[in-house]
């Protein structure tokens, strides 16, 4: 395997078995894991933008750094500061954050579930009490990202090297003729995400132990104007933005209803907040 | 003078009748409390080494010529291997052997686990072990795997008889009492999790097999690998100088000694066999979990006329059954006490004893159902464990050697008083309480075990004995004996030990036995040494010569002095007690728990370093909250097969999660066990912590948790529970207020 530094946005040119490498908290477990596989690492580093400016947070930044910001909503500054240890908030970036895979169990053993391209959801009939307990039915895998879901929430927009998008149209849910969970090509490049002018927000986060979990369930609120805006992580294969639906649409498994209980605790608990 | 005797011997609740030689204990003890460096603080004394990491574990050792060993492991719970190639792997570059299936014991077709041991590779570099392995041509037969354990104990899988112990008559006892309850109680496995992994390094040096070994028994693995090798065991030598934890889990050679010993021999090098983070997960021994169904029957005022468990201990597909069941017969003066004790065979990787194994598993389900049975009878739960105290072995009538449990309930009443101020700090959603569970064990080690300490003209000594220290902090421990006993400064002191040629025989590092076993024996070396510099002395017409006048004569003369452990007291039983008061919050909408402060008081005799101590208390107390709030293995259901594997999945508490711990030592001398009243503390503090987390949350929310980890779907589930029975109560109480 070869690693090579990128020098500008235009000669990156990642062939069809390269990766591009930020942080490496993701790549590096996935790779030696044998669920990733390249001939060619190229460290972005020194191409993507690093750094807050104003409203716009260069997708290089490390967790740790938005973490310490003054300038960052409460609700992304919270969710940087619950997600991961120091040690990888300290190495982790934005971009990172957004594009982790899920963290379903079987997945992460390389079952080949349907995310690996096999033709079942291990997770459903197995143990997923960690899992999504929405829009689960092809695929059970939970997304990760305390960080989506405050962006979710937030409003944010995506800027590529190629374009600009709503960050919720950085996510699909995966489905039989399109297994991914990102609507990124090939190479594109994350450089930046740009927060729209925020009212009151926060992120509040149920996990197994005190540090150093994924969410169970967490939640982010932000007040845009007259409306509250709540998304959610770890309930469903996408940072899940809550609809006038709410809770109503879920279709918990049956080891794991529970996370509906602690979702409904804590989006009444969230919402409540921004009013208080 | 050597005496043969007949004794039972006893490791982690395990008893054998053995013959043994002992020499008699001829000392007196030393009187109670902190003498001149027994019973005061010290700091390690290789604390320094292991921070700057100077200290030379196994993992660190690079022998010359050496090579590394990788697995090829059963990637099914249960399976038959029917064809196996290993040509393949000695393709692979840099692979010097490889071994299969029978060519050495602890390689197998027949795979009755997820990571049960197949074949070996060794090459000049893991990663080309790894590779070897990796080509290794290999197809399997799926068999049907047993997971549920309810389900093995009806086909039969077991893995020995059912073990039945009673004294009197249960059901006499259930109609005699005015209240009974029942409850079943399930707790989960948890793995060891120690810091260095599983492993050795084999090497041939002439006729002698040398293994540099990360364990908890130098002399274990030397009788185990000389008859596995059909070796002499003193053309075995074991070396172990420190040791990353064991906890249990290192008290034999294991597979991968083995593999690197057949390696080494096929190869002529050293061959290093290193388990990886994933196999400690799948491969290294586990606390296996259990199902209690529990009965309690007492009379109105709390005394207890029965109690009746049928335990089922989901060991795995080898290992033993541990003493689930002995909290219940040991630890409450019960006339009625009935069990049986199913040891369900699965297809899930095999038990290994775990820090007081079986006792931290029952501890939890006797000390949650007799809390339920306190607020049922409305007697204070800290009352009901004095009504009920034992003042003999209540199994057999036997005398305790000595038991402060009385003076650990009454350290801690100021802690259990905090109660009322602790559940006042309750608010609607998060809700306080405290709860409290009393610790039953063993630890009072035994013979045989010796030492030899070696005095020179400088004044200084050094204590020679082949033990380990297994990061327990013995040898400071020691060195603290040896130099009361010496009346030297602590820091003159030197410790030698850590390897089967140097130094006599000395005591496994497990049933916390090291310091029970060691320390009389240290003691009587060091005061075999000191009678002998009296007498020079007094050949010398003074002997009240200090010490340092007298070996200053020696010049390159030595002064060797040599001990031995002692018999334990005949007819006596020798166990450790103590009780924990936790306080918890409970976030009653999220089944968020708060651990906020644990208070530990155990009666383990006389205490030698309290430093250490209080450390070996705040580590039981730390893994014993990670086995009551977040870690869990985890299987799929369906194939057997281990889904947790890293610590990602499995989760150990960290810092975060460690709450204000207040230690407490009654710290007064066994007056009947050798020549120092002390008993062993290593596993102690890890046996009532589940118990005392669940009683606060029952105290502070009325949920009974019934399950171990308490997750947030337990938590949850028991507060649901615990309202429905507050609205049936209500209901039905209603007629009766209109």
């Amino acid at each position: 395997m070869k690693l090579r530094r990128a020098s500008s946005v235009a000669g990156l040119e990642p062939a069809s078995n390269s990766l591009l490498l930020a942080g490496g908290t993701e790549v590096v477990p996935l790779l030696r894991a044998g669920i990733l596989e390249a001939e060619e690492l190229i460290d972005v580093r020194g191409v993507v933008p690093r750094g807050i400016s104003g409203p716009s947070i260069g997708a290089g930044t490390t967790l740790a750094e938005i973490e310490s910001s003054p300038d960052v909503p409460d609700a992304l500054r919270e969710a940087c500061r619950l997600a991961a240890s120091p040690q990888l908030r300290n190495t982790g970036t934005l971009a990172g954050n957004l594009l982790q895979s899920t963290r379903c169990w079987y997945w992460r053993l390389n079952w080949p579930c349907r995310l690996h391209g096999g033709d079942a959801c291990f997770a459903r009939d197995g143990e997923h009490r960690e899992h999504a307990v929405l829009a689960n039915d092809y695929c059970a895998s939970a997304h990760p990202s305390d960080v989506a879901a405050a962006l979710l929430a937030l409003g944010a927009t995506v800027q590529t090297d190629r374009r600009s998008l709503p960050l919720a149209e950085l996510y699909r849910v995966p489905s039989e003729d399109d297994r991914r969970s990102t609507t990124l090509e090939h190479g594109e490049l994350l450089l930046s995400v740009e927060l729209p002018p925020a009212g009151r927000s926060v992120y509040l986060k149920a996990m197994e132990r005190k540090r150093w979990a994924f969410p169970l369930v967490g939640v982010a609120a932000a007040r845009s104007g007259d409306t509250a805006r709540v998304a959610l992580a770890g309930v469903a294969p996408v940072p899940w933005l809550l609809g006038p639906a709410g809770l109503e649409a879920a279709t918990p498994l049956p080891g794991n209803a529970y996370k509906l209980e602690i979702a409904t605790a804590l989006v009444k608990r969230a919402l409540a907040q921004l009013d208080g | 003078m050597a005496r043969l005797i007949r004794t039972e011997k006893e490791i982690e609740g395990r008893y054998e009748e053995v013959w043994i030689v002992v020499e008699e204990d001829v000392l007196e003890q030393w009187p109670p409390g902190p003498l001149n460096v027994v019973g005061r603080p010290a700091p390690r004394g290789d604390g320094l080494q292991r921070a700057r990491g100077e200290a030379i574990y196994t993992a660190d050792l690079r022998l010359n010529g050496m090579l590394h060993a990788a697995v090829l492991r059963s990637p099914h719970a249960h399976a038959r291997v029917t064809r196996i190639d290993l040509a393949p792997a000695l393709a692979v570059p840099g692979v010097h052997a490889a071994i299969g299936p029978g060519e050495t014991e602890v390689l197998a077709g027949e795979c009755g686990f997820e990571g049960a041991p197949i074949a070996a590779v060794c090459a000049d570099t893991l990663e080309q072990a790894r590779a070897g392995v990796a080509a290794i041509d290999v197809e399997f037969e799926l068999l049907e795997p047993i997971l549920d354990s309810d389900e093995a104990v009806v086909r039969g899988s077991l893995l020995g008889e059912p073990r039945v112990r009673q004294r009197g008559d249960v059901e006499r006892g259930l109609a005699e009492a005015d209240v009974v309850l029942s409850a079943e109680f399930r707790t989960s496995v948890v793995l060891h999790n120690s810091f260095e992994t599983h492993q050795a390094i084999v090497q041939w040096v002439g006729d002698t097999v040398e293994v540099h070994i990360s364990t908890q028994f130098i002399w274990g693995v030397r009788d185990e690998v000389a008859k596995g090798l059909s070796l002499p065991p003193d053309k075995v030598r074991v070396i172990c100088n420190y040791m990353g934890g064991g906890f249990g889990s290192k008290n034999s050679p294991d597979d991968y000694t083995f593999i690197a010993a057949e390696l080494a021999k096929r190869t002529g090098r050293p061959v290093k066999c290193a388990l990886t983070r994933r196999e400690e997960h799948l491969a290294a021994g586990n606390r296996n979990a259990t199902i209690q169904r529990l009965t309690v029957g007492a009379k109105e005022d709390g005394t207890l006329t029965a109690l009746r468990g049928e335990y089922v201990n989901a060991v795995g597909w080898g290992g033993w059954s541990s003493p689930t069941e002995g909290p219940m017969h040991l630890l409450y003066s019960c006339p009625n006490v009935a069990s049986t004790t199913y040891p369900a065979k699965l297809n899930q990787p095999p038990m290994k004893a775990f820090r007081a194994p079986g006792f931290v598993e029952g501890t939890f389900g006797l000390e949650a159902l007799l809390d339920e049975l306190a607020a049922k009878i409305g007697l204070d739960p800290l009352e009901l464990r004095r009504r009920n105290h034992a003042e003999q072995d209540p199994s057999d009538d036997r005398p305790f050697s000595g038991k402060n449990l009385v003076e650990c309930y009454r350290r801690a009443e100021p802690h259990w008083e905090r109660r009322h101020e602790v559940r006042a700090r309750s608010t609607d959603v998060v809700k306080r309480g405290v709860g409290m569970a009393s610790q039953i064990w063993y630890g009072g080690g035994g013979p045989p075990s010796y030492a030899w300490v070696r005095v020179g003209s400088d004044g200084r000594a050094t204590v020679v004995t082949a033990m380990q220290d297994i990061g327990t902090g013995t040898k400071t421990a020691m060195a603290q004996i040896a130099a009361e006993e010496l009346r030297i400064p602590l820091e003159h002191v030197t410790v030698s030990a850590g390897d089967s040629a140097r130094g006599p025989y000395a005591s496994i590092s497990a049933g916390s036995s090291t310091t029970p076993s060691m320390g009389p024996a240290v003691r009587a070396a060091a005061a075999d040494a000191r009678r002998q510099i009296e007498e020079i002395a007094e050949q010398r017409g003074d002997p009240d010569m200090p010490l340092g006048e007298v070996v200053a004569l020696l010049e390159d003369a030595q002064v060797l002095g040599k001990g031995a452990r002692g018999p334990n007291p005949t007819g006596m039983q020798v166990l450790t007690f103590g009780v924990q008061v936790a306080e918890v919050a409970v976030d009653v909408e999220t089944g968020e728990i708060w651990v906020e402060r644990v208070a530990a008081v155990h009666d383990v005799g006389r205490v030698i370093n309290p430093l250490g101590a209080s450390s070996q208390i705040e580590g039981g107390i730390i893994q014993g909250i990670g086995h009551t709030l977040s870690e869990e293995r985890l299987h799929d259901p369906s194939s057997g097969a281990i889904l947790t594997t890293s610590f990602e999945s499995y989760r150990l508490p960290t810092i975060a999660d460690v709450p204000e711990i207040v230690s407490e030592l009654v710290d007064v001398p066994d007056p009947n066990l050798t020549n120092l009243g002390s008993k062993g503390l290593g596993e102690p503090p890890i046996v009532p912590t589940a118990a005392a987390i669940a009683n606060a949350i029952r105290d502070a929310t009325g949920a009974e948790v019934r399950r171990l980890p308490i997750t947030r779907e337990e938590m949850l589930r028991a507060l649901r529970e615990a309202e429905q029975r507050q609205r049936e109560s209500e209901r039905s109480e209603a007629p009766a207020r209109v």
